[in-house]
């Protein structure tokens, strides 16, 4: 479904990913993990074109994305939940979600989508008429995701989704993510720094680290080797040599 | 007791064409941080549009407003295209609103000489057989034209409201002004949503300038003193808080009737202007906004 060939991505003169080749598959979830500033949020913004990429290709559905404006990506099926959810801060619920469904088949079944979405997360159909600034830091994630889902995407990326939420909320959402994937054959790529419950969510995962992807595999294996246990999940090699 | 009534009545009807002229700006500078100086000459060209309408068929400037709004939007897309969407790519606020200043004041050069070249510096003005009458209520006289601009000011009040929180266009332009990169996200074409809301506030400028040119007599360089109006009513109403710029604009309008009492009619637009740099010391965010945000419209 998602193909990404070699890329090089820059920021001004800045290199941040060094030919970084990944794929996922449809009605996959595939997770991306490694340290602070390794490069996965670059990645998603490549994918989803708020960055274009120096070299190498994207190809979504067999479509070269590389070169499109974010808004047509999200028209061709791709929609993200930002890191640090990036919501309307004064716009109300129901409006963040409107917005979401801006491509035109989108908009069409808002209507629909709306209606499931609060099935989804019933406290935003409570919230409905509340500005998205003064919702808590776990609605707020909800409204993200909903809001993405408002496109009715074939690939949905998340990037750091468990980010300043409290476990149980993480549980909760993580679960309803898994659902969609299960229910609706919605491919999901997860960027995550808590590696165990992005592992533990996912069927496959890709390391990376300082820009280049390190390896790749089951998530099942990687939470098993000793080596990714000990660098993402227990300690780490520094503390150790130290 | 009657000149208190008839200076407030007065006061109402030249504030709501204050208001109508910063209309425009406010939703330029909430929407994309850009400070459009040429906006007075924008709205005397939408003048000028009007008055050769009305020369050339006889149509009057009130029947002819669908044509100026048709002529100033489509300059709007020409302006947003050629002059303010190369700036989108400055990484701040700051640097948009100085490199805008810059190049709208280029724009107004432009404009004003064209505009001479076809109308001749000449002064004009549109004298309909209604210009100069007056409607009296209880002994108040109320001006046929004021009392139109009140109309349209409110209109455009009404149509604003609607279009931004009840219509898809409003509502990608309001995520846009809170965060672009995230509506774009959304599947928002944020270069098509500026360019429309700049033809809009642009074609706002032209109706205003059908107003003007109803009323008072305009010339291809007046452009700047109506500039000046539309800049001291958005910042009373605060950055991009289109809801408070008819208010804002009636309490200029009221202050400067009531400054003729005080200070005479010729010192009335030097009082606008204190006006204006007390609010900008010591409440810069405007009148009618708590506090200084990035937020352009409140539904």
């Amino acid at each position: 479904m998602l193909e990404i060939s070699n890329i090089d991505v820059c920021y001004g003169d800045l290199q941040a990913l060094w030919d970084v080749s990944l794929t996922v598959g449809g009605g996959e979830i595939v997770t991306l993990v490694g340290s602070n500033g390794a490069g996965k949020s670059t990645i998603m913004k490549a994918i989803s074109g708020l960055l274009k990429p120096k070299t190498g290709s994207i190809s979504f559905e067999g479509i070269c994305v590389n070169k499109l404006p974010a808004h047509r990506i999200a028209e061709l099926g791709i929609s993200m939940v930002p890191e640090g959810r990036r919501l309307f801060p004064q716009m109300s619920v129901l409006e963040n979600l409107e917005v979401g469904a801006s491509a035109r088949e989108a908009k069409k079944a808002r209507h629909n989508t709306i209606s499931w979405i609060y099935e989804l997360f019933p406290i935003l159909r409570a919230r409905a008429r509340q500005r998205a600034v003064t919702l808590s830091g776990g609605e707020q994630q909800m409204l993200a995701i909903g809001r993405a889902l408002m496109s009715q995407p074939r690939l949905l990326l998340i990037d750091e989704m468990s980010l300043g939420l409290a476990p149980l909320l993480v549980q909760e959402i993580s679960q309803v993510i898994k659902d969609i994937n299960k229910s609706r054959k919605l491919t999901i790529f997860l960027v995550e720094q808590d590696v165990n419950m992005a592992l533990s969510m996912a069927d496959r995962g890709y390391i990376i680290e300082h820009g280049r992807i390190q390896s790749e595999g089951a998530a099942r294996a990687f939470l098993c080797n000793e080596r990714i246990k000990e660098a993402y999940l227990g300690i780490s090699p520094v503390e150790k040599a130290g | 007791m009657e000149d208190v009534i008839q200076a407030i009545a007065s006061g109402i009807l030249v504030g709501a064409l204050y208001a109508l002229i910063a209309y425009g700006l406010g939703l330029i500078m909430g929407i994309m941080k850009f400070l459009n100086v040429a906006h007075g000459s924008l709205l005397i060209l939408g003048g000028y549009v009007s008055y050769w309408i009305f020369t050339l068929w006889g149509i009057n400037p009130y029947l002819s407003i669908p044509l100026v709004i048709i002529a100033t939007f489509l300059a709007g897309l020409i302006l947003y295209k050629l002059t303010l969407s190369p700036l989108l790519k400055l990484p701040d606020i700051e640097m948009r609103v100085a490199n805008s200043l810059l190049i709208t004041f280029g724009v107004i050069y432009v404009l004003d000489n064209a505009m001479a070249l076809i109308w001749t510096p000449n002064s004009r003005s549109i004298m309909a057989s209604y210009s100069g009458e007056a409607i009296n209520i209880f002994g108040v006289k109320l001006s046929l034209t004021g009392l139109c601009g009140l109309g349209i000011a409110i209109l455009v009040a009404v149509a604003l409201y609607f279009i931004l929180s009840k219509t898809y266009l409003g509502k990608h332009v309001r995520a846009a002004t809170q965060d672009a990169e995230a509506a774009s996200l959304c599947g928002v074409n944020v270069q098509r949503t500026y360019l429309i809301s700049c033809g809009i506030a642009v074609a706002l400028a032209g109706v205003a300038g059908v107003i003007v040119v109803s009323s008072y007599s305009i010339t291809p360089g007046g452009g700047l003193s109506w500039l000046l109006i539309g800049i001291v009513v958005m910042v009373l109403a605060g950055e991009g808080n289109i809801n408070a710029i008819l208010p804002a604009g009636i309490i200029l309008g009221l202050v400067e009737s009531a400054s003729i009492f005080v200070v005479g009619a010729p010192y009335r637009q030097a009082v606008a202007l204190v006006i204006f740099i007390i609010v900008l010391m010591f409440r810069p965010q405007g009148l009618f906004t708590k506090k200084r945000t990035d937020v352009y419209y409140n539904s």
